[in-house]
């Protein structure tokens, strides 16, 4: 008979399992191979056949050799199927694998989608609380920097090549003279890795004299700091949105750049989810400078300059009678009447049930300020809790600046970060950095600080090393290997366990032993496996109570910014973070989540700004004004402005992590460096910029032109008491309105399967924040297109978050006119999936069809191009390949005579074909397009075949076909922190996607086209408090569906 | 009443038709000197004007295969503008392509004599405009090695094209046209083909020009069997003249985007086909008779007034249809039609954008050159006076070209580049390969006409012959004959 694998239990359709790595190694063959045929196949790799298949065991096993592998992936001629199964393999299934994201304020939990051994997609781990499934826009797009074929993969010693047995000669021989390591200094990134930890000990322990320091650029030190005063080191704080009714945020972008944990964009969301009239709503106010994602989803925002809002603190302080002890302010700051007084009763009235949060890098004082109207609030035990320090303190980036100016650090050792880039540039830190003897650079790319090491060491990245996290809400989780490292690279566990005296590991004994401390006496392989496989132990920790110390201390806040006086703010990057995501395509792609400016940063203005500099936005064209930022005759920068409407008066943010000197091919060129501009004393921001208009252009890529809605009835929203009066204000005045009977003049295929496909979209719980963007785009495998095709308009992305300002009007785009202070609606737009189509009927040859379950499919292979589609598509969704996009050079290329010029303008005379790496990435499941063919959403037709496929095999003979309720779900809406986009059955009454599309509020757009859309929208709400000044104005600009 | 033979002279005068051909010319003087311009010596002009048309066309072809080795973002199109030039292109030279046939077919059949003497060059025109026409449709596809998959071939998968889609209509629709076209414009060569072939000096001329002209020997069989399928081949030109540019307009009128789907298209997209027709035709034939003044007297001032009346009923009649989208779009009460109408195009700085309180649409200038070309300037025919101003006919007939071309960049770009949703508006460049490419096929169908002007005869010499007094033996001339004594002096 024959044997029929079985893969081990898991649900029918195929795609909530996952097996760790740590199994895999406990088997026969796994071992196996890495005792024997690891050495030997590598040798035998360079030939081609039988052994051939060794190689591709090994992939399939998740174990790809790293120079080995790549070689071979680069003849897929000679790949051949496997002729012996590795147990957890089935071709053409994925395999599952739990991880987390090392990040600053905590690991992001994650399951890693691989085929055939290659990672093509991360998940959030739906398994652990603070991920429940979502993901953050970096942890889907982290996937591309494991591929980016411009990491670094050598080994430099001052310049040189090196192997990296040199490196390792090199290493013994200093660490053997290093005595009690006075002269040694690490500088590490934010990571509270317990190994890590434990490691950093020991290492201290051999040289006690050794320095750590840690420095984030924009990472909590100023928080810590303020923490520690307002509660002591031993602990930190966690908050929990999701039990606030009122939020007051301080410039801190909760929601977006500021915290990565999607549990707290979900806890905020699950306070905004309104199912029928009468349900309750939080309300969120916010003040800030710039627009962010959390102000858009404000019920009462007051824009206000960032050097203002310690004065307003001051103000809200008095107001709640908080004593702010030595706490004064220079200046006087002008507050709108009442906005402080209602704002303040109204926190109170919650009896703690509240949070005000701050700007992790407002000044030290302002933060504790906070804290004590925390305290005052109650919010302490109801909002605002304690979890232990797992970390212990280090020493700052100032602390190490000042002992290598001593010359007291001979041998600096660099874990990551990019201090030559990103320090403030007072330290002048490339001048210190040379002036160390020696410097050992650990990197995952060869930027800025890498040129001024002795040693640059390629580092691994996440997905290729074993490591451990702590995530936000102190539960311990694994990081372990997906992919053996592609390009030889070292984990900072592997040089930290060097220094600690300990051989390189070769595998996870590191965190095993870790682990073992922490389990105590349970059975280690059984729990070690279950650790690997759920990604992370339980939190045993509760949230406890702070105490609050209520020291405030005497400090003065400097004189804020005025008419004459202009701010810079610089605020973390939606899209790059602090320039480590600079080489990330994909990211540099992404709008921004406010401007939709892509491949490069812009210095945001107000409209009234703006008038008085004599700037102006361009109205129909991508030339923007430039300026020039400085303090000083060092501290300046060149920029192009943005005019933001809703940003505050005198005031400029340009955000961080762009204008990378050392970078990639992708990165090259981008922006420009704000860095330049801050200095130890304004990690967020300066006063008393001097602004300059050069009256020259540059050009901007911004993937949506116009702000404003104009009045059609796309985001309907309402107030939360006007719901309750009128629960069907969204069918109200929808003009055109929808045809009466609906009748189509063609004839449509029958949907005749059990399951219909489609989508229901919360606009009230949307904040735009792009994750579900760059899932689509890994998923699909939507390629980029670079800065030059963005600005001719033809941006490849499926899904796109179209951000309209909503004012009381009168102000006219076209004129140049932008409303001040308007509010902020987001709305996801991909193919609606309309039943009357109105691009099935017009293409010539039957390359864009209906499917029996309510798709609106794409035929690649059919499709000639006639782009006709694309023009008749009301949501103008559609996506079509001007360029071979995959194949091409994006971006400049040089040639003889004519210079630079645009790669993929010069098509055929280019190299064909695109980096082996990053083939490795693609889905296999979903063609990659060539040029010459539309494209768009597809409601990820792979998962519902996969899930249908699946069905059909467990249901064999029996008719049930029907694929069980939500077992599966696209991208997007797998990606969403905050479940705002549910895909599912609306054949299904009791699923989630029919449930939310029978609410009131529920409406599809453009009625009146008479095209049935599948994707549904439920208004957006504001939960306006009735006494505060702007109240009025909130209310009235909820305008219902007017179109 | 008034008295005395100068009134009765007058009256005379005024009733009487002026001729077809004037000066008096006999027969055989059309013969020789509609022959005479294939026949003599290449004259040094139409050398001057090939260097200048074949590296254009050959440009225009540079520019194709750059499209179609590199893709179609070579050009300026974008999402939202999926389409711009190479459909404004087709459509424009599809236009042209109408005046032919109409003037062959329709007034062949409503027995406007006077057409003779201009149908063969018209004719002509409509395929060399087909010609350059059927490029944009062919390359602007993405993938155009599949272009194939438009034709309904039986294949292995089954799939037949879409017949629900206008632009697989216009692939039969232009197909056709082309077919009917070319095979009427070759019918009526064949006796001229003949007349070339017997007066033919050299063997190798003698032998082509024999090859095509079929074995014609004049004889009375052989007349009765052109004249009947010339008048077969009219009867199906004819609905072919309001079929092909009412299919064309269909690739609009059955979208569902504001600005394209409109009731109005067929009608309006064949009146402005004939108004942007005729003045290719002058614009053509103006020229030619300076060059080759014996056509003077085949193609007089009579002829030009004739067509410049056609172009002012024509215009007035597109003008209508724009104030008839305008009106429509307001009475809809749709805010999506009125914005297209009101804020994409009629909006200028000046006027209308302060008048309607709305700042000027981003193409406006677009639109009011359209309107200024199409419908201003025909105005000035009214005037007779205007009509035999031939330097002012022919600047008018050139306005009007250019106007035809905005028409139809108005219908697709500004209907396109902003419609339904506000974030995905955007602007549409041209870039040097769509710009290289149209002004190409104005190289490819002016080297087109060079050489039909050099190898075929320019006016139907058989059909002008029958028009002549000479050609109606039992005409007894009320007016000016043959008859030195009553020619009409000059």
């Amino acid at each position: 008979m024959k044997h029929i694998f079985h893969h081990p239990p898991e649900k029918a359709t195929g795609r909530k399992y996952w097996r760790s790595i740590g199994q895999l190694a406990e088997t026969k063959e796994f071992q196996g191979w890495l005792e024997r045929e690891f050495p030997e196949g590598a040798s035998e790799l360079k030939a081609d056949g039988v052994s051939r298949r060794s190689f591709l065991k090994l992939m399939g096993a998740s174990a790809a050799l790293a120079g080995m592998g790549l070689a071979a992936c680069r003849h897929p001629l000679n790949l051949v199927p496997f002729t012996e199964s590795s147990e957890w393999s089935i071709p053409g299934k994925a395999l599952f694998f739990a991880t987390s994201m090392p990040w600053r304020s905590g690991a992001e939990p994650l399951v890693i989608t691989t085929h055939d051994g290659r990672p093509t997609k991360v998940e959030g781990n739906p398994r652990h609380p603070v991920s429940s499934g979502g993901t953050g826009t970096f942890a889907q797009s982290s996937l591309l920097d494991l591929y980016d074929p411009e990491r670094s993969r050598f080994f430099y010693q001052d310049g040189e090549e090196a192997t990296a047995e040199d490196f390792e000669h090199s290493l013994d021989y200093m660490i053997g003279r290093l005595g009690d390591g006075s002269g040694l200094a690490f500088l590490a990134e934010e990571n509270a890795s317990p190994t890590r930890e434990r490691l950093r000990k020991e290492v201290l322990k051999r040289f006690p004299k050794s320095r750590w320091a840690v420095y984030e650029p924009l990472g909590n030190e100023l928080a810590d700091a303020a923490h520690a005063a307002a509660y002591g080191a031993a602990v930190t704080s966690v908050f929990n949105i999701e039990a606030a009714d009122v939020v007051l945020s301080l410039d801190n972008d909760f929601l977006g750049s500021d915290e990565v944990a999607p549990v707290v964009a979900r806890g905020f969301a699950n306070r905004r989810r309104v199912e029928k009239p009468g349900d309750k709503m939080n309300r969120l106010y916010v003040v800030e400078n710039r627009y962010t994602i959390t102000g858009g989803m404000a019920d009462h925002r007051l824009r206000l300059p960032a050097s203002q809002v310690g004065h307003f603190v001051l103000a809200l302080a008095k107001e709640l009678g908080v004593d702010a002890g030595g706490i004064t302010a220079e200046g006087n700051v002008e507050l709108p009447e009442g906005w402080v007084r209602e704002a303040a009763a109204d926190l109170r009235s919650t009896n703690g049930r509240c949070l005000v949060l701050v700007g992790n890098r407002y000044p030290v004082a302002v933060q504790q300020l906070v804290a004590a109207i925390n305290e005052k609030l109650g919010a302490q035990g109801k909002t605002l809790f304690s979890l232990p320090q797992t970390v212990e303190p280090a020493l700052s980036l100032s602390d190490l600046a000042t002992a290598i100016k001593e010359k007291s650090v001979r041998t600096l050792v660099i874990l990551g970060g990019n201090p030559v880039y990103n320090a403030p540039s007072d330290y002048n830190w490339r001048e210190l950095q040379e002036s160390i003897p020696l410097v050992i650079r650990l990197g995952l790319h060869e930027d800025e600080t890498s040129r001024v090491a002795n040693w640059h060491i390629p580092a691994a990245h996440y997905l290729e090393t074993w490591s451990d996290g702590i995530a936000y809400d102190g539960s311990y989780t694994a990081v372990q290997p997906i992919i053996l490292p592609l390009y030889n690279g070292w984990s900072e566990n592997d040089l930290l366990a060097k220094f600690a005296g300990q051989p390189k590991p070769k595998g996870s004994e590191l965190v095993q032993e870790t682990f073992r401390a922490r389990l105590g006496g349970a059975d280690f392989a059984k729990s070690w496996n279950q650790f690997l496989h759920d990604g992370f132990l339980p939190a045993t920790v509760k949230p406890g109570a702070l105490s609050y110390r209520g020291s405030l201390p005497s400090a003065k806040l400097a004189a804020p910014a005025g008419p004459g006086a202009i701010e810079i703010v610089f605020p973390a990057d939606a899209k790059m973070d602090d320039g480590r995501f600079n080489n990330n395509g994909w990211l540099q792609e992404a709008p921004d989540p406010i401007t939709k400016t892509t491949w490069d940063n812009v210095a945001w203005i107000s409209p009234k700004t703006a008038k008085e500099l004599g700037l102006k936005h361009p109205i129909h064209a991508s030339e923007h004004d430039l300026v020039e930022i400085a303090f000083d005759d060092n501290r300046k920068v060149e920029a192009a402005i943005f005019i933001v409407p809703g940003h505050a008066d005198n005031s400029i943010a340009l955000s961080l992590g762009w204008g990378r000197e050392v970078v990639g091919k992708v990165g090259e060129g981008t922006g420009v460096n704000a860095y330049r501009l801050r200095t130890s004393d304004s990690l967020y921001y300066g006063v008393g910029a001097k602004i300059t208009n050069l009256r020259r252009k540059f050009p901007i890529a911004h993937t949506q032109e116009h702000f404003s809605m104009e009045g059609r009835g796309l985001v309907r929203e309402a107030t939360l008491d006007e719901f309750a009066e009128n629960p069907t204000f969204v069918k109200d005045n929808v003009s055109p309105p929808a045809p009466p009977n609906g009748v189509s003049l063609y004839p449509h295929p029958k949907l005749t399967s059990p399951n219909q496909w489609g989508m229901a979209i919360d606009l009230n719980t949307c904040f735009g924040c792009n994750a579900c963007v760059i899932a689509c785009q890994a998923e699909n495998n939507v390629p980029i297109v670079g800065k030059e095709q963005v600005i001719n308009g033809r941006s490849m992305h499926w899904l796109r978050n179209d951000r309209y300002f909503v004012s009381d009007g009168g102000e006219e785009e076209d004129l140049g006119e932008y409303a001040s202070d308007p509010q902020m609606v987001v709305q996801p737009m991909m193919c609606q999936h309309c039943e009357n189509a109105p691009c099935e009927t017009v293409c010539p040859v039957n390359a864009t069809v209906h499917s029996d379950d309510g798709l609106n499919v794409m035929a690649y292979n059919r499709c000639i191009g006639t782009r006709y589609c694309a023009n008749n598509c009301p949501f103008k969704v559609r996506r079509f390949n001007f360029f071979d996009y995959n194949q091409r050079p994006i971006g400049k290329v040089k040639v003889p005579i004519l210079g630079e010029v645009s790669g993929l303008a010069l098509g055929p005379l280019t190299k064909k074909g695109m980096a082996d790496t990053l083939k490795m990435q693609k889905n296999p499941n979903v063609t990659v397009r060539m040029r010459g063919v539309m494209e768009k959403c597809t409601f990820c037709v792979q998962r519902i075949q996969e899930a249908r496929i699946a069905q059909k095999v467990k249901a064999g003979s029996s008719s049930d076909t029907t694929i069980p309720r939500d077992s599966f779900t696209s991208a997007c809406a797998q990606a969403c922190p905050t479940d705002a986009l549910v895909f599912g059955d609306i054949a299904d009454p009791e699923s989630r996607v029919s449930k939310l599309k029978a609410q009131q509020k529920a409406y599809t757009l453009l009625e009146y086209l008479n095209i049935n859309p599948r994707v549904t929208y439920l208004a957006r709400l504001r939960n306006p408090n009735p006494k505060m000044p702007d109240a009025k104005r909130t209310a009235s600009q909820a305008e219902p569906a007017h179109s | 009443m008034a008295t005395g033979t100068s009134t009765f002279e007058q009256q005379k005068a005024e009733v009487t038709r002026v001729p077809l051909v004037t000066n008096n010319r006999s027969i055989s003087w059309i013969t020789q000197n509609i022959s005479s311009i294939v026949e003599e010596k290449t004259p040094i002009w139409w050398w001057v004007a090939m260097m200048f048309t074949v590296p254009v066309a050959l440009f225009g072809l540079f520019c194709v295969a750059y499209q179609i080795s590199t893709g179609v973002g070579v050009w300026g199109e974008n999402h939202p503008v999926g389409w711009a030039w190479d459909i404004t292109n087709f459509v424009f030279w599809i236009g042209i392509g109408h005046a032919g046939t109409l003037i062959s077919a329709i007034l062949f059949l409503t027995r406007q004599k006077w057409r003779t003497s201009i149908n063969r060059a018209s004719e002509a025109m409509t395929l060399f405009a087909v010609c350059c026409a059927g490029i944009f449709p062919a390359i602007h596809v993405g993938r155009v090695w599949m272009a194939w998959f438009l034709a309904p071939i039986p294949n292995a998968n089954a799939i037949w094209p879409n017949f629900r889609s206008p632009l697989l209509w216009d692939v039969f629709a232009v197909s056709t046209y082309f077919t009917v076209s070319v095979l009427f414009w070759y019918v009526g060569l064949v006796p001229d083909l003949a007349t070339l072939r017997d007066r033919a000096k050299s063997k190798v001329t003698k032998f082509i020009y024999g090859i095509f002209a079929l074995g014609w020997r004049g004889a009375n069989r052989h007349w009765r069997h052109y004249e009947m399928a010339y008048l077969i081949l009219a009867g199906i030109s004819t609905p072919l003249v309001l079929s092909v540019h009412s299919v064309v307009s269909f690739d609009f009128a059955t979208s569902v985007l504001p600005g394209w789907h409109a009731t109005i298209f067929p009608p309006y997209f064949v009146a402005g086909a004939i108004f942007g027709g005729f003045a290719m035709v002058l614009t053509i034939l103006l020229p030619a008779r300076l060059l080759y003044p014996q056509l003077k007297d085949v193609i007089t001032p009579q002829h030009i007034d004739k067509m410049c009346k056609i172009i002012l009923l024509t215009g007035s009649i597109v003008g209508y249809a724009y104030a008839m989208e305008f009106f429509m779009a307001w009475y809809s009460a749709n805010p999506y039609e009125i914005w297209v109408f009101l804020r994409n195009r009629v909006a200028d700085p000046v006027v209308f954008g302060p008048l309607f309180n709305v700042p000027p649409a981003p193409y406006w200038w677009a639109y009011w050159a359209m309107i200024g070309c199409n419908v201003f300037a025909p105005q000035v025919f009214w005037s007779k006076k205007n009509r035999h101003n031939l330097i002012l006919v022919f600047i008018i007939v050139n306005l009007v070209n250019a106007g035809m071309w905005f028409e139809r960049f108005v219908i697709i770009v500004t209907s396109l580049h902003r419609d339904f949703l506000p974030s995905s508006w955007g602007m549409f460049h041209p870039t040097w390969a769509e710009i290289g490419l149209f002004v190409g096929t104005f190289g490819i169908f002016l080297t087109l006409f060079l050489l039909f002007m050099r190898f075929l005869p320019m006016v139907a010499m058989s059909e002008v012959k029958i028009v002549l007094p000479e050609a109606d033996p039992h005409h007894h001339p009320e007016g000016p004959s043959h008859d030195k004594t009553t020619q009409v002096q000059h």
